[in-house]
């Protein structure tokens, strides 16, 4: 199981946008879905989730509003902002940079 | 919407409505609680159990929150808002130091921003016009005044978009209802307001074309004050008739209030008249000086560029008249700001000495503060450690304790600005002793603003800074103990630091205000050179063309009556009285003296007198002979001259019959001196021994319309005024007469020095008792905080003369080198001060120094004294258990 720490902060806020570009979403549910996408290698504690969620609102790339689940709760739910998405394409360009020059080094070992 | 418009509009929201966004965050976080307990229910766990482990898979909420809260990167700001919320309370729960504070910085703060502004007013704004950045000053090597063809070749060259002339003329008589009072104008070309751009509360300035000096233009704008206190604001004013000189002229125009003249200093001329043959008779010669000079630069032309454009021009110009000096422009300079004038420097100097001096009044306020503050950080040794205890940092309790004094800082510079403003309100009302009108407002511009939040954060770090840093030392346990460090005896503290500091600021404040108020009374009594109490002085003002030729004779017969006053003694006419604003010409001019080769350049005082002028006025009279009835037009030129002049221009010789031929009017015979009379002062108190020519009004042509009558009398000057101006006015009802005595016509002499005194006398005195008062407080609280230890020493036997002696010896040192700081640099400033002050006066008088240090002595030992006495006084056991 992977500690929050050993997640790099970066990693995270890039998880968390490429959920929301799926579709709004809220805190509970992010979390959720990063498990599973991870095949479970992934779990993002509250004390991590909560507070990226929130920086990446005071950055302006997430938008939240309060809804109504189906199964009649009330959530906070995040979607992403059009200088969200524009964020969301860098880091995923910055994100495959960096796995690949990662794996050509590990290869190469 | 771009995106840091929206990161600003969620900083904004977070920073008003955190609590808000608070109790969102909280709602949001227990949603997600809720959410894993429905699924850990959905998992077929009992309620109770899910709750537990939804809560606890959750983690640590307050911390998260705080987290969160944190991303917000507000927290700093709402420290600060805190901070001050905080420190209000606490200051509004010590009225006392809050009063005693705020007052103290006010009164350095105010004194601070009052000298500014008036130095801002006076020195740095511009005179009122439009893009006044587009105009300079221009001077040529004539001086400050050029002539009228001057004036004229330079402004239609068209080097610049437009030059105007300007004259701050002598007066000209205004004859309202029933009196003709005497004005003063400012004389000026047709095309001045074209040029300049002055705005105009009724009707309009005067254009180049109706006002064209050929045309004997009759128009003429009127100064606000004028226009209120002379015709009662009258709202029909454009277009009336008003008689100056004795000529009808038609107001066009009223200047809106507040104008700034051109010629600064605050003066504000009372009328704005169109130059012409009329004002100026010899108008058209290229010899005599007629207007300062004003110029407009193109748009778009730079300094550089319209200095070398009016240079060419002044060389042809001068290469076609002969005139040398008006080959070149000695001052081109913007108006505004610091000038590159001379005279502005002066006065320039005399501000910053008297805002050095403000400063250091304000650096004391503070210090008294700081000495405050530091007593109270004493006290408030517990409260501080406690909240170390609980984990506050000491920057955070640094931060508290500068907010603290950053809000009585802000409380003293309101106090401050309040007491600027108060001076702004009386200042117009103020009647100096003059004869010119002036109109000094205080404005209240972005320099004054930018000045007072300065001056708000340097009084913030002088008052706060150490005390602070000292309160916060980390010692946590003897704090909370609220022991004191009784028996280290520290040789370096901050309250010594703070004493020598005092006492060397108050030192060099007290030898520059001695200064200035010996320079007062030593003004007072410099002996001028003649008569100041029996003499009476009558300044008339003709009108030019009124009851037949305005000559000698005319003149004379007055003299002749005044002579008949009861209680006149002596009566005699003179051009200039010196000492007072018209005290006659002073000259700079080529003269062959007594036939020779060359001709040299003289500078002298120059004054034309009549019959028993040197009698009346008290002159002595040396060698050779008086003014005689024979000396008239016609007969040959003679001259008088005074004893500087004879030993600078014929030293070891006898100047009688020598002669004197002027190379300007190398026509005319020259003139031969007949007599030698004794030096006076001719334009300051101050001056040295100035040269100075008596030549007799009889033997000139025409008369000067604005001349003076001089009546030596044998009563007080006073009671024969009414007399003296009644039998004036009845050979000429005309002319407008002032008749005052000699000692009030030379109030204007002693302005410079009296203004100087005063302003130095009063922050002299206001950083003296401030600082007297904070020295006491800071030395005797020093010496309180001791009564422990002086209580032990007294329980193992010391002598209470052992202590008192001890105590003495400690303030002594500190008091000594203050004093010797402070004493050093007042005799570095010595020099600097020497420009301010009668000659007869050296600053650096040990006098002055000995005085000032006795009275700062004196003071610390008194402020050491009593608390000693009283420590001596305790039983040992009692002075144990104080602190």
């Amino acid at each position: 199981m992977s500690k929050p720490a050993d997640l790099i902060q970066g990693t995270l806020d890039l998880l968390i946008l490429k959920t929301l570009a799926l579709g709004p979403n809220h805190g509970w549910a992010i979390g959720k879905r990063i498990q599973q996408m991870s095949g479970e290698v992934l779990q993002v504690t509250q004390g991590s989730l909560y507070p990226a969620l929130h920086r990446l609102e005071q950055q302006g790339w997430v938008a939240s509003e309060w809804s109504t689940t189906e199964a009649g709760r009330e959530v906070k739910s995040y979607a992403l902002t059009r200088a969200g998405k524009k964020q969301l394409a860098r880091e995923l360009e910055s994100w495959e940079r960096l796995s690949a020059a990662i794996g050509l080094i590990v290869r190469e070992a | 919407m771009p995106r840091w418009i929206d990161v600003l509009r969620r900083r904004v929201i977070a920073l008003v409505r955190g609590r808000d966004l608070d109790r969102d965050l909280d709602r949001e976080l227990r949603s997600h609680i809720n959410q894993q307990i429905d699924e850990g229910m959905a998992a077929g766990l009992a309620p109770d159990e899910a709750r537990l482990a939804a809560v606890r898979a959750f983690g640590p909420v307050s911390a998260i929150e705080e987290a969160c809260r944190d991303t917000r990167r507000v927290t700093p700001v709402h420290n600060v808002i805190r901070d001050v919320r905080y420190a209000g309370r606490t200051l509004l729960r010590h009225p006392v130091l809050l009063i005693m504070a705020a007052s103290s910085i006010g009164l350095g703060v105010g004194a601070n921003l009052t000298i500014f502004s008036l130095a801002n007013e006076l020195l740095l704004s511009p005179p009122t016009a439009v893009e006044a950045e587009r105009l300079v000053y221009i001077r040529t090597g004539n001086g400050s005044h050029v002539s009228y063809p001057g004036w004229r070749g330079l402004d239609e060259s068209r080097a610049l978009a437009g030059i105007a002339g300007y004259s701050v003329e002598e007066g000209v008589n205004w004859r309202g209802t029933d009196v003709s009072v005497t004005i003063m104008p400012l004389v000026v070309t047709a095309n001045f307001f074209d040029v300049v751009g002055v705005p105009m509360a009724l009707g309009r300035g005067f254009t180049a074309q109706e006002a064209a000096a050929g045309r004997d233009p009759r128009l003429v704008v009127l100064s606000d004050r004028f226009w209120r206190q002379q015709l009662g604001g009258d709202p029909g004013a454009v277009g009336r008739p008003l008689v100056f000189n004795g000529d009808g002229y038609t107001v066009i125009g009223v200047l809106a209030a507040g104008v700034r003249s051109l010629p600064g200093y605050g003066l504000a001329p009372d009328v704005y008249l169109p130059i012409s043959r009329r004002l100026a008779p010899k108008l058209d010669d290229a010899r005599t000086p007629a207007v300062q000079l004003i110029g407009r630069l193109h748009d778009g032309q730079g300094m550089d560029a319209g200095r070398a454009a009016l240079s060419t021009v002044v060389q042809r110009i001068a290469d076609g008249s002969g005139d040398q000096e008006f080959r070149t422009i000695t001052v081109f300079a913007p108006v505004g700001g610091i000038s590159q004038v001379k005279e502005f420097q002066a006065v320039g100097a005399f501000f910053l000495v008297l805002l050095v001096v403000t400063g250091l009044v304000l650096a004391i306020a503070c210090a008294n503060v700081a000495g405050l503050l530091l007593a109270r950080g004493t006290t408030r040794r517990r409260e501080l450690a406690l909240r170390v205890a609980l984990g506050a940092s000491r920057s955070r309790l640094v931060q508290q304790l500068l907010t603290e004094g950053f809000v009585l800082a802000l409380a003293g510079t309101l106090a401050g600005l309040a007491v600027t403003a108060a001076v702004a309100l009386v200042l117009p009302r103020v009647s100096l002793p003059l004869p010119i009108p002036l109109d000094v407002r205080l404005a209240f511009d972005h320099r004054l603003v930018g000045l007072a939040f300065g001056l708000v954060l340097l009084s913030t770090m002088l008052c706060s800074l150490m005390p602070a840093l000292n309160a916060t030392r980390p010692a946590v346990v003897s704090a909370l103990k609220q022991e004191e460090p009784r028996y280290v005896h520290r040789r370096l503290t901050l309250r010594g630091l703070l004493v020598t500091g005092q006492v060397a600021v108050t030192a060099l404040l007290l030898v520059v205000t001695v200064v200035f108020l010996r320079n007062l009374t030593m003004t007072r009594s410099l002996d001028p050179g003649f008569d100041t109490e029996q003499i009476v002085v009558a300044q008339l003002t003709f009108v030019e063309g009124r009851q037949g030729p305005l000559d000698a004779p005319t003149v004379e017969r007055i003299v002749e009556r005044v002579r008949a006053v009861p209680g006149v003694m002596s009566a005699a006419f003179a051009e200039g009285v010196p000492l007072t604003l018209f005290s006659g010409a002073r000259v700079g001019t080529a003269v062959r003296l007594d036939g020779a080769e060359a001709p040299v350049r003289a500078e002298y005082h120059a004054n034309r007198v009549g019959l028993g002028y040197f009698a009346a006025m008290g002159i002595p009279r040396l060698r050779g002979r008086d003014f005689q009835a024979s000396d008239r037009a016609g007969a040959p030129l003679v001259a008088i001259v005074n004893q500087a002049f004879a030993e600078r221009y014929f030293p070891g010789r006898d100047p009688l019959g020598l002669r004197l031929q002027w190379e300007e009017r190398a026509a005319s015979p020259s003139a031969e001196i007949v007599g030698v009379v004794a030096d006076s002062k001719y334009r300051t108190l101050g001056e040295g021994r100035e040269a100075a020519i008596y030549t007799p009004y009889l033997q000139q042509r025409d008369v000067e319309r604005m001349v003076h009558v001089l009546a030596g009398t044998a009563v007080p000057p006073g009671a024969l005024a009414a007399g003296i101006r009644d039998v004036i006015l009845q050979t000429d009802d005309s002319v407008a007469v002032t008749v005052q005595p000699m000692s009030s016509a030379l109030a204007f002499a002693f302005l410079p020095s009296r203004i100087g005194a005063v302003l130095f006398g009063i922050m002299g005195l206001l950083g003296t008792l401030l600082a007297m008062v904070g020295l006491y407080g800071v030395m005797s609280f020093g010496v309180a905080r001791r009564t422990t230890e002086i209580g032990i020493r007294m329980a193992l036997g010391a002598s209470s003369r052992a202590v008192l002696a001890m105590v003495l010896k400690e303030t002594a040192v500190l008091v000594g080198v203050g004093l010797a700081m402070g004493l050093g640099l007042a005799a570095l400033l010595a020099q600097p001060l020497a420009a301010f002050v009668v000659a007869d006066l050296s600053p650096g008088d040990p006098l002055h120094f000995a005085g000032t240090a006795l009275l700062i002595v004196l003071v610390s030992l008194a402020a050491s004294w009593s608390p000693a006495r009283r420590a001596i006084r305790i039983e040992p056991a009692a002075a144990l258990r104080s602190d």
